[in-house]
């Protein structure tokens, strides 16, 4: 059994270089707590918990567990506009493969610990080359790799924390072009930028007064990126001088998260779950981008988000000793306010579906595959401050988008 | 097992019906208020401003931005055009190099796109029309430029088509009627003094004669009232407000160093007056380059560079035979009453004289003809004169973007400098606009300008010499108005 843990391990390590997803915050974890709609602080029974809430791992079975799985985004956006236009734009299929790893080991009665990587934050946007927002954006990736070390004290059945720190790194990619008007054609822009170490902490806190009733809350610190990368420009020959080029930095603060929740089993069979998630996005006012070279105008695009929040409810029913039934659905509140809304993160609220199926296949080892709907909210923006020429006309229009996410864990035991 | 197989079905099922939530709400575009107007059968009459010319060529991605197109995607017709594929149809001139500034001209023809289309062209703009030519053309050679210059203009075959058919051949007017078309902009009468202008006033040696064009144009608005459509009519521009007169003067005021040849006794540019083939004593000096007092056309950029040189590359450029009685070009080009700067290649006061009198005489005739007919009108002259004014106070604002009439940077004109750029046109169609809204009662939305791309194209290798732009030879010689 371990030998099939390593080489399913090795075989989405080497996929781990196409990590990333849509939407900028990532709340796939584990494929349980994705069936739940992420209602999973208070119940963490599995080493997702890591990242969960890491105040549960000493109620979990076993002396070790482990959790390896991928999830599958396949996310849709489309943009109708310019207003008064209501010509149809839809944004290139891409799909993404966030995944997750976590590890959990008991060392007393007391104190637990766990490790694990995941992708907390990402986004994943491309359009047409010669779309109507092609000066806005065409390709934009970020994508950040988070690796949390957590420390839990358990204190008898029914008292838990935890602490915690995570080392991450991210790389971003955006692509836009650039008009040359009164010349014909376009410039190509190309930003690239990585940073390789970056530092957050986390606390977990888990409460089980009794078998039927528990509630936990975690928290996780903000994480700011400092980028360092390099511009290119293509265009003409004739205007090369003229192009945005060479070294460039960027900042990017990821934002604070506390979530809270509790866990009810109402009846023998059946647990519900429900979680209120608050989301520091005001961590997020700009996009910046400085040039190295003082002759170039630095870019600086106000995103002045707001923090936001997500109401989560998720159910598991216990079919029997070996397979579960689970079902969730979420609210995640849109943190961008809509004169905002750039086509590189085309953010609305959004309402999310899942279920999920968990399967003991063999003794201490399982599967849990769960399937998540997202539909975002119909946005119609009428005031944009987000400009598509030259002369700054504002981009408005209508945004729909939707994503299918599929996810998969494999979890192990060592009693 | 069946068990599991029944789980992915339902599975299945539950993902394919939450697919279905994808779709979103139908959106419609606010309806186009477009008054007592009716698009429905929209032509458009003229030359090559109505054509979407630019740039020395007639090419497909500046005929998208012609102003009868824009004006029918903004009220939502059907507009059928002369597509020519890029580089067009008359050697379309592209920039080699910005810093030092040079051009070229692009030797490929684009192909005809759309030849069998079965009906008159929505837009009958033929590049080089003159007034006479609305009613009297059908053919390269019964155009007013083949029948009293003796030189053909193939555009006309290009656009009216009438050498393959068998039928009776049609001009500009009856293509127009044979659409019966329910609103018809005619702006035609500029080349009846650009022909003057832009040869220096050597070709043809005058404007089209007022009465003439009197006669002509009363005769073409009657015509086009005939057909029982809305029209609207647009006047000629200023001449002196595009940058074809404007952009190579200051230059040469500038960039000649007058004031050490003052020290030798060289009072200015001494140049011929109009008429005049041989030596001149007739001079312009810096301040009369620099202010207008004289205009230097763009064909004269080539030999700015020359000026105060022993040359004589005018007369073997422009194919003189030999050199006219008197000329010496071992003398220093332009600053030698021997070899002055040629007439072909500026506008004496005399002769700046005579194209504004005929521009403004050929809009009053314009203008009363729009009144007898009842016809709009779309004052392009004072438009044009208006931004070549703010030129001098920042320019001119469209949609967040200053534009100016000035050369290759004022965004306004393509490389040809008398025909506007994609922006340009766009400025232009949103003028008719502007009267259809108020003779209409309508409220066509006026274009973004700054959603236009630019057009000014670019090109390969570079040559540039004395800080004068350089134009290929013959550069302008297919430029049709």
């Amino acid at each position: 059994m371990r030998r099939l843990i390593v080489t399913l391990m090795l075989m989405l390590g080497l996929g781990t270089t196409s990590i990333f997803a849509g939407g900028f915050q990532i709340n796939e974890h584990g494929a349980r707590a994705m069936a739940l709609g992420g209602a999973f602080t208070a119940v963490v029974n599995d080493a997702s918990a890591v990242y969960w809430n890491a105040a549960g791992l000493g109620f979990l079975e076993g002396s070790t567990n482990f959790i390896l799985g991928t999830a599958m985004i396949a996310p849709k956006s489309s943009f109708r506009g310019v207003s008064p236009s209501v010509d149809a734009y839809y944004m290139e299929n891409q799909v993404f493969y966030p995944s997750h790893f976590f590890i959990t080991q008991k060392f007393s009665d007391v104190i637990s610990a766990g490790v694990g990587l995941s992708t907390p934050f990402g986004l994943g946007t491309k359009w047409d080359e010669d779309w109507v927002g092609k000066y806005l954006a065409v390709e934009t990736e970020l994508r950040t790799f988070s690796a949390p070390l957590v420390l839990t004290f358990t204190f008898g059945e029914q008292f838990a924390i935890s602490v915690g720190g995570s080392y991450s790194w991210a790389d971003v990619l955006i692509t836009q072009k650039s008009p040359l008007t009164p010349f014909a054609g376009d410039a190509f822009v190309h930003l690239e930028g990585d940073d390789m170490v970056a530092f957050g902490y986390n606390a977990g806190i888990l409460w089980r007064p009794s078998d039927v009733f528990s509630v936990g809350a975690s928290f996780h610190s903000e994480v700011s990126y400092e980028f360092e990368g390099t511009a290119t420009a293509t265009g003409p020959s004739q205007v090369s001088s003229q192009l945005p080029q060479g070294d460039i930095t960027a900042s990017l603060t990821t934002p604070m998260n506390i979530q809270g929740g509790i866990a009810v089993r109402v009846v023998d069979q059946l647990r519900l779950s429900a979680d209120f998630q608050w989301v520091a996005w005001s961590s997020y006012d700009t996009l910046a981008v400085d040039f190295k070279d003082p002759n170039i105008d630095d870019i600086a695009s106000p995103r002045l988000y707001k923090d936001s929040y997500i109401i989560r409810f998720g159910a598991e029913f216990n079919w029997n000793d070996d397979i579960s039934l689970l079902g969730g659905v979420y609210y995640d509140k849109n943190p961008v306010d809509p004169q905002y809304v750039n086509p590189s993160l085309p953010d609305t609220d959004r309402l999310g579906f899942s279920f999920g199926v968990d399967a003991n296949l063999f003794e201490n080892f399982g599967l849990t595959a769960s399937y998540l709907f997202i539909r975002g909210d119909q946005l119609t923006v009428t005031n944009s401050k987000e400009t598509y020429t030259p002369g700054g006309s504002p981009f408005n229009g209508t945004y729909n988008s939707s994503a299918h996410i599929l996810s998969f864990s494999l979890y192990y035991t060592i009693n | 097992m069946k068990k599991i197989l029944k789980s992915i079905m339902i599975f299945a099922g539950i993902v394919l019906l939450l697919s279905a939530c994808e779709d979103f709400t139908k959106l419609t575009a606010p309806p186009v208020n477009t008054g007592t107007a009716d698009f429905s059968r929209f032509v458009v009459i003229g030359n090559s401003l109505t054509a979407g010319y630019q740039s020395g060529s007639l090419f497909e991605s500046a005929q998208k931005y012609s102003y009868g197109n824009l004006i029918a995607k903004q009220v939502g017709t059907t507009f059928e055009q002369p597509i020519v594929s890029d580089p067009g149809f008359g050697s379309r001139l592209e920039i080699k190099s910005l810093d030092p500034f040079t051009l070229v001209n692009n030797p490929i023809m684009g192909t005809p796109q759309n030849l069998n289309y079965p009906l008159p062209y929505n837009n009958l703009g033929v590049p080089g029309a003159l007034l006479y030519d609305v009613l009297n053309a059908t053919s390269s050679t019964t155009c007013a430029s083949y029948v009293f210059g003796g030189v053909p203009n193939p555009m006309f075959d290009l656009i009216l088509r009438n050498s393959d058919t068998t039928a009776t051949p049609l001009s500009q007017f009856q293509q127009a009627a044979a659409l019966n078309p329910t609103m018809v902009i005619l702006w035609i009468g500029n080349n009846d003094v650009l022909g003057f202008a832009t040869s220096g006033g050597t070709s043809p040696s005058a404007p089209t004669d007022v009465n003439v064009f009197e006669g002509l144009y009363n005769a073409t608005a009657g015509a086009i009232a005939s057909l029982g459509a809305d029209v609207v009519v647009a006047n000629i521009p200023n001449v002196s407000s595009i940058p074809f007169f404007t952009t190579v003067g200051p230059q040469i005021a500038m960039g000649v160093p007058w004031y050490q040849l003052a020290a030798l006794g060289v009072p200015g540019l001494f140049y011929q007056e109009h008429g005049n083939v041989g030596p001149s004593q007739t001079f312009a000096d810096s301040l009369t380059l620099l202010t207008g007092g004289v205009l230097v056309t763009l064909k004269g950029s080539s030999y700015a560079s020359l000026i105060g040189q022993p040359t004589g590359k005018f007369y073997r450029d422009f194919g003189f035979p030999a050199l006219p009685p008197g000329i010496d070009t071992t003398q220093a080009f332009g600053v030698h009453p021997l070899n002055p700067w040629p007439d072909a290649l500026i506008l004496d006061p005399g002769e700046i004289t005579t194209v504004q009198t005929a521009t403004v005489q050929f809009n009053d005739i314009i203008s009363s003809a729009a009144e007898t007919y009842g016809f709009g009108l779309a004052d392009m002259f004072s438009f044009f004169n208006q931004i070549r004014m703010n030129d001098f106070t920042g320019g001119t604002v469209f949609d967040g973007i200053t534009f100016t009439t000035f050369y290759v940077v004022g965004g306004l004109f393509s490389l040809d400098g008398v025909h506007p750029t994609n922006q340009g046109y766009a400025i232009v169609a949103n003028e008719f606009i502007k009267v259809f809204n108020s003779k209409f009662g309508a409220n066509i939305p006026l274009i973004d300008v700054s959603a236009i791309p630019g057009s000014l194209n670019f090109t390969g290798k570079v040559r540039f010499e004395n800080g004068f732009a350089q134009f290929p030879k013959g550069a302008f010689d297919h430029l049709f108005f």
